[in-house]
């Protein structure tokens, strides 16, 4: 590993990353919660088992908080329908958004050296996972409404200005996967 | 010869749908996300929808620069199963009928 930092192509089907004790530290607690935020909108239908087997839950209406409106957002843009639909899907997406979060967990927790060593199926569990976390942050340092001009110019005592770093640094590690897997595709 | 064969079939099918398009109303629409990548959008319709990285980079474009983009045609039940997909992924995509307006 002697490489610049970020994940590579190493042969076939396999993206390898080495993170640091401290990069790891700081994803491994965003990651721990997102999966706290997801499971906090974990079905209060559960009382029912089998509403809650086939994958009913008792969400009709889109989430409060903004960052989980965000994850799990309407699939129409008529309300009656976006309820119905939501029904009887929320609790799958929150599902695949927890297993994607859980494969980093599992990932960087094994890693030995700090060397994490991705199949495609993961490498895109993880640029999932990277994905929501970003979104999260994204929301909290209102991406929609502030340029990335605004935000590189945070005052170095604004809580924020580290947050935009660790946002901009989940970019780059997801932009170094992608490079990984898109280097595959065109071999 | 390989290159020649895939942009065939691309426009084969193409034409197919489009004749089918009366019979299949429904259309699933990406909107603009100011945190998605650009490399990240395509990468995923490439994924999702087995769209060759040039059309998939087209389409990342005119979400990018239109604010949406239509990504797929069918039924409603289709429709329905690519949202659920692209919304795993984290983009932002709706689905509705083709006939109304975008």
């Amino acid at each position: 590993m002697s490489e610049d930092p970020g994940f590579h192509r190493h042969g076939e089907n396999s993206y390898v990353a080495e993170f640091g004790e401290s990069e790891r530290d700081v994803l491994l607690n965003l990651i721990e919660q997102l999966i706290e935020l997801l499971a906090e909108r974990s079905d209060h239908a559960q009382d029912d088992p089998i509403a809650a087997m086939i994958g009913i839950t008792s969400h009709d209406s889109p989430p409060d908080d903004e960052v989980l409106r965000r994850l799990l957002p309407n699939a129409y843009s008529d309300e009656v329908d976006a309820s119905e639909f939501r029904r009887y899907t929320e609790s799958t997406l929150r599902s695949k958004k927890q297993a994607h979060a859980m494969s980093m967990r599992m990932y960087l927790k094994s890693a030995v050296d700090g060397i994490v060593d991705l199949d495609h199926e993961n490498a895109n569990f993880w640029l999932g996972g990277i994905n929501d976390i970003r979104l999260a942050l994204g929301v909290r340092l209102k991406v929609e409404s502030r340029t990335s001009e605004e935000l590189e110019l945070l005052s170095p005592d604004d809580p924020l200005r580290g947050v935009y770093g660790v946002y901009s640094w989940l970019g780059w590690i997801q932009e170094s996967l992608l490079s990984a897997l898109m280097d595959e595709i065109d071999s | 010869m390989g290159e020649i064969m895939v942009k065939t079939t691309t426009k084969l099918e193409e034409e197919i749908s489009a004749i089918f398009s009366s019979n299949s109303p429904w259309v699933t629409i990406v909107w603009d996300d100011p945190v998605n990548l650009m490399t990240y959008v395509t990468y995923v319709l490439m994924e999702l929808f087995g769209y060759s990285r040039e059309k998939a980079h087209e389409l990342m474009m005119k979400v990018h620069t239109e604010g949406k983009a239509l990504v797929s045609t069918g039924t409603r039940e289709e429709m329905e199963r690519d949202v659920s997909r692209l919304h795993e992924y984290g983009l932002w995509a709706t689905l509705q009928r083709g006939d109304e307006s975008l």
